[in-house]
């Protein structure tokens, strides 16, 4: 009896566990992906309805803080990515290390964002000033947040440092890369 | 092997990124810029999704899904600048 209530225990996730962590954690990635995929699709129909107010906004940007971004963010998830592989053997020291890492440069990603705000703040722009600084706001805001949650889950995750908890969590970490990749050149670079 | 694999996609994940940086300073064409570095933002969420999402051996399905979530807006972004230049 007990037999058939763990079989149907591991079973009860179906197709979704072919996944790497827990089940849970994709649902919660795919509902985010949607989440980010409307919200970077309305601002591409905006930009193309009013072009000129998009790439006057887009003129005050720094897209060199926002490619250092780039770099600090991949190399976050391979660090990440790292701390997986090693729970996975395991070495839980060595898994602890990586996250701590990419839990670092996490923060350092938050320090250049905060810095590229306070730039744009202070030349004028704000969450009114315009329809492209509106989404833009909003989606970097909204992106940050998922940084700041996702050092946070590294934080839990590395704890115990167990191969499933971190494979769980690094899965959140590079959901918000995968984000941020496609965002940075939608919204600093193509005109 | 899993160490070699990380540490390769790494590297191409940095040299995407620079590339795209260089080529958004440097190239003269606007419309060659925003093909290339949609190209390249493709190809870097790719890396991401295989490598270090862990899902080169997961079900197609869910390779399939995010694929298409990463290309149908690289794609969207590409259509309103051809339509908008265009138009």
């Amino acid at each position: 009896m007990s037999a058939t209530v763990g079989e149907e225990e591991l079973e009860r996730w179906g197709v979704l566990d072919g996944l790497p962590g827990d089940p849970m954690m994709w649902v919660l990635i795919f509902s985010e992906l949607v989440a980010f995929g409307l919200l970077l699709g309305a601002f591409v129909v905006a930009r193309a309805v009013h072009p000129a107010v998009f790439t006057a906004g887009q003129a005050m940007l720094d897209s060199r803080l926002a490619a250092a971004n780039t770099i600090v963010l991949v190399t976050s998830g391979w660090a990440a990515a790292r701390g997986a592989a090693a729970a996975r053997n395991p070495a839980p020291i060595v898994a602890r290390r990586w996250i701590a890492v990419a839990m670092l440069l996490g923060v350092a990603f938050i320090a250049i964002k905060l810095t590229e705000y306070g730039g744009e703040i202070a030349a004028g722009a704000g969450l009114e000033t315009s329809a492209f600084f509106t989404l833009y706001f909003l989606l970097t805001g909204f992106h940050l947040m998922h940084v700041l949650l996702g050092i946070m889950v590294l934080a839990i995750v590395g704890r115990s440092a167990t191969a499933n908890g971190v494979e769980t969590g690094t899965a959140f970490w590079h959901m918000v890369d995968l984000v941020w990749i496609v965002m940075f050149p939608i919204l600093y670079l193509v005109r | 092997m899993v160490r070699d694999r990380l540490n390769l996609a790494w590297l191409q994940l940095l040299s995407f990124a620079i590339a795209t940086l260089a080529a958004s300073l440097l190239l003269p064409s606007r419309w060659l810029v925003d093909a290339l570095v949609l190209l390249l933002a493709a190809v870097k969420g790719r890396v991401i999704v295989l490598d270090f999402l862990g899902l080169r051996h997961a079900p197609a399905l869910w390779r399939g899904l995010l694929t298409t979530w990463l290309t149908g807006l690289v794609v969207l972004a590409g259509l309103a600048v051809a339509i908008r230049a265009l138009v």
